[in-house]
C-alpha cells in the first residue's frame, strides 16, 4: 500500500511537470494545478497516512498523525486561491493576445 | 505637589508600556487589523491614506520598541499564540535578527506609503491599494517574526498574493503579464517549501524551528534531510531572486507601480536573505559549510551577472532591478564567508541596501512621472533631469551609496564586507567582488549622465506636476545619516551576529519559555 501510494504520487508529479513544460499557456497552468495536488498528497503522507485508519481513534494498528492533515487543509485552501487567481490573470492575458502560445505572449521583451 | 503626581502618573504609564512577550505579535497584528479597517474606509480616499500611514507608523514604533527591549534584555521575546507551549503551538519569536529585519522592513514600508500618498498613478487611487499594501507589510513581518516553518509558508503566501495583485493593477500595460510570471514562479517556490516541510516533518516530527534545530543536531542523518535542505534553498533563492532564479525579477520589479516596486526590490527580496541566515545559523548547522559554499559561488556569479545585465538595459527601473540581483549577491557573499564579522557585514549591507534601493527606485519613478510619456526607458527620460535639479542631487547621493563611496551608508557596508573578507583571508573571492563592484559605478554613472547631463530633445515638454519627492528625500537623508553616524546600526548588527553564533540560546528561549 505504501509503495503504491508513493508510486501514484510520483506519477502525478511527473504528469504535472510534463504538462508544465508545454508551450501552451493553459496546459502549463493545468500542469501547475496537478503539481499542487501532488505536493498536497505528499504532505498528507508525511504524517504516516494509513488509509482507512483515522487519527487517534481506537487503539489498534498504526495511526495517522493529525497535524499534516491540518497542514494539508491550509495548503489546499491556499493552492485553491492561487489557482483561481492565476486563471483569472491568464484570462486577461489570453484575451489581450488572442493566443495560447507562450512564445507569442512577448510584450515584456521590449 | 502637581509635579509629584505627574511623575507618579508617568511612572504608571511606564509600567503599562513595559514591553512584555505579547508585544512581539503586535507588529504583525497592527497592519493586519489596519488593512481590514482600511478596506472599510474605501470610499474616503484621503482618510484611508492617512489611516494606512498612521497604522504603519504605529507598527514601526512597536517594532522599534521590541528591538530595543530585545537588545537591552539580552534574550528573545517569545510569544506562544493561543497559550500552547512551544513545540505544539505557533510561536512568534523576536530575537535580534528578526527584530532588526522587521524594523528595516517597516521603516521602508512607511516611506513607501508616503510615496504612494504623493503619487499620481491611477493604481494608487484604487480602493484596495492601501489595504493590499498593509497586507504586504503583514506578510513580510509575519514571515520574519514567526518561529514555525509552516506559518512562514502561510505568511509568505500572503506576501506573494498581495505583491502580485499590487503589480497586476499597475499603470504599466504589461503589469498583468509580469504579475502572472511572478505568481507562477512563486507558486513553484511554495511547492518547494511544502515539499521541504513534508520532508522535515516526516524525518523529525516537528515544524517549530527551534525544536527542529534541536532534533536535527541530536539525531542521525535522516535520508530526507538533504532533499529538505535543497528544497528550502530553492525556495529562498526564488524569493530573493538569487542568480539562476532571478529571471522573473527585472520584469516584475520594472512593471509594478513605483511605490510597490520600491518595496519589492528593497525589502521583499530580503526575506530570502533572512531565510538563508536562519538556515546556516540555526536549522542546519552541521550542513552549513556546504550551504555557505553554494551561497558564496551563487553570490559571486550574481554580482557579475547582475552588474553586466544592468549595464545592458535601456530602462532605469530595469537597471535598478538588475542591480538588486548584484547587491543581493554581495549579501550572500557575506553569509557565505560565515564568520561573525562577515555576518555583521551582511546584516548592515541588507539594511543599507534596502534604504538605497527604495530611494533610487522612487527617484526613477519620479522622473518617469514627470516625463512626457510615463515611462522610465532611457529613450524617454534622456535629458529630463535638466529641468529637475533637486531629484538629480538626491539621485547623485543614491548612486554614491550604491557604489559604496563616502559619505554614504553604502560605503560603510562595503567597508565592513571587505574588512571581514580580509580578516577571513578570502582573497580570491575578495578580488573578484572588488573588480565586479566597479560595474556598479559604471551603470549608475551612465544612468545619471543620461538623465541629468545630456541635452534633452529640442521640443521636449515635461509635465507640470508629478509624484512627490518627500519620501525619497527622507530616505536619502537616512542614507547620509547612517553614513556619517553608523555606530548604532553596526552595534546592532554586531550584537545580532553574536546571537547568531549561539543558537542554543535561541532554542532554549523558545522551548524553555
Amino acid at each position: 500500500m505504501e509503495l503504491f501510494t508513493a508510486l501514484a504520487i510520483g506519477l502525478i508529479f511527473a504528469i504535472g511537470v510534463f504538462q508544465m513544460l508545454r508551450r501552451n499557456v493553459i496546459r502549463s497552468v493545468i500542469g501547475l494545478i496537478i503539481m499542487a495536488n501532488a505536493v498536497n498528497l505528499f504532505l498528507l503522507i508525511a504524517g504516516a497516512y494509513n488509509g482507512l485508519e483515522p487519527a487517534y481513534v481506537g487503539v489498534s494498528g498504526q495511526r495517522s498523525d493529525a497535524l499534516p492533515q491540518a497542514l494539508v487543509l491550509t495548503a489546499i485552501v491556499i493552492s485553491m486561491g492561487g489557482t483561481a487567481f492565476v486563471l483569472s490573470m491568464l484570462y486577461i492575458i489570453s484575451s489581450r493576445y488572442k493566443t495560447s502560445d507562450m512564445d507569442q505572449v512577448d510584450g515584456l521583451k521590449n | 505637589m502637581f509635579s509629584l503626581q505627574f511623575l507618579l502618573a508617568l511612572n504608571e504609564m511606564g509600567d503599562l508600556l513595559t514591553v512584555s512577550n505579547q508585544f512581539v505579535i503586535l507588529p504583525v497584528l497592527v497592519p493586519l487589523v489596519g488593512a481590514m479597517v482600511a478596506l472599510l474606509l474605501r470610499r474616503r480616499r484621503s482618510l484611508q491614506a492617512g489611516w494606512t500611514l498612521a497604522t504603519m507608523l504605529v507598527a514601526l514604533a512597536i517594532s522599534v520598541m521590541v528591538l530595543l527591549e530585545v537588545s537591552r534584555n539580552g534574550r528573545p521575546l517569545v510569544f506562544d499564540s493561543g497559550g500552547w507551549p512551544a513545540p505544539f503551538g505557533i510561536t512568534i519569536v523576536g530575537d535580534m535578527l528578526s527584530a532588526t529585519f522587521v524594523v528595516m522592513v517597516q521603516l521602508v514600508m512607511v516611506a513607501g506609503i508616503l510615496y504612494a500618498i504623493g503619487s499620481k498613478d491611477t493604481a494608487v487611487g484604487y480602493p484596495t491599494f492601501f489595504p493590499l499594501f498593509l497586507l504586504l507589510a503583514t506578510g513580510l513581518t509575519g514571515a520574519i517574526f514567526t518561529g514555525d516553518l509552516f506559518n512562514m509558508f502561510v505568511f509568505a503566501e500572503l506576501l506573494v498574493i498581495s505583491g502580485t495583485v499590487l503589480t497586476a493593477i499597475s499603470d504599466d500595460r504589461f503589469g498583468t503579464e509580469a504579475a502572472y510570471k511572478y505568481f507562477y514562479i512563486s507558486l513553484l517556490a511554495s511547492f518547494f517549501m511544502l515539499l521541504s516541510i513534508g520532508c522535515l516533518y516526516a524525518s523529525y516530527g516537528t515544524l517549530n524551528m527551534a525544536d527542529l534545530a534541536d532534533r536535527i543536531a541530536v539525531r542521525d542523518l535522516q535520508p530526507l534531510l538533504l532533499p529538505a535542505i535543497g528544497f528550502l534553498m530553492a525556495t529562498f533563492m526564488i524569493k530573493s531572486a538569487v542568480f539562476p532564479m532571478h529571471f522573473w525579477q527585472p520584469d516584475f520589479h520594472a512593471a509594478s507601480p513605483t511605490a510597490v516596486s520600491a518595496m519589492l526590490s528593497s525589502v521583499v527580496v530580503k526575506l530570502g536573505v533572512y531565510g538563508f541566515l536562519r538556515m546556516t545559523t540555526l536549522l542546519f548547522i552541521e550542513q552549513a559549510p556546504i550551504i555557505r559554499l553554494i551561497l558564496l559561488i551563487l553570490g559571486i556569479t550574481g554580482i557579475i551577472f547582475g552588474g553586466l545585465s544592468a549595464i545592458g538595459t535601456n530602462n532605469v527601473k530595469r537597471m535598478l532591478a538588475y542591480s538588486t540581483v548584484a547587491q543581493v549577491g554581495f549579501i550572500l557573499v557575506g553569509i557565505g564567508w560565515g564568520t561573525t564579522l562577515s555576518i555583521t557585514a551582511a546584516i548592515v549591507f541588507s539594511v543599507n541596501h534596502s534604504l538605497i534601493k527604495a530611494a533610487l527606485l522612487m527617484l526613477a519613478g519620479y522622473i518617469a512621472s514627470r516625463a512626457p510619456v510615463k515611462s522610465a526607458a532611457f529613450g524617454v527620460v534622456t535629458g529630463i533631469g535638466r529641468f529637475l535639479p533637486l531629484s538629480g542631487l538626491l539621485f547623485f547621493f543614491g548612486i554614491l551609496a550604491l557604489a559604496g563611496i563616502p559619505p554614504t551608508n553604502g560605503f560603510i557596508s562595503k567597508l565592513l564586507l571587505f574588512g571581514s573578507g580580509i580578516e577571513g583571508a578570502e582573497f580570491v573571492s575578495l578580488l573578484i567582488i572588488g573588480l565586479a563592484s566597479i560595474l556598479t559605478l559604471i551603470y549608475t554613472i551612465r544612468a545619471f549622465q543620461r538623465i541629468w547631463w545630456q541635452k534633452p530633445a529640442e521640443d521636449v515638454q515635461i509635465k507640470a506636476s508629478g509624484d512627490h519627492l518627500l519620501a525619497p528625500s527622507l530616505l536619502v537623508g537616512l542614507i547620509l545619516l547612517l553614513g556619517l553616524w553608523s555606530d548604532p546600526l553596526i552595534k546592532t548588527a554586531e550584537q545580532t551576529s553574536l546571537w547568531l553564533a549561539d543558537p542554543m540560546a535561541y532554542i532554549q528561549a523558545v522551548l524553555g519559555g
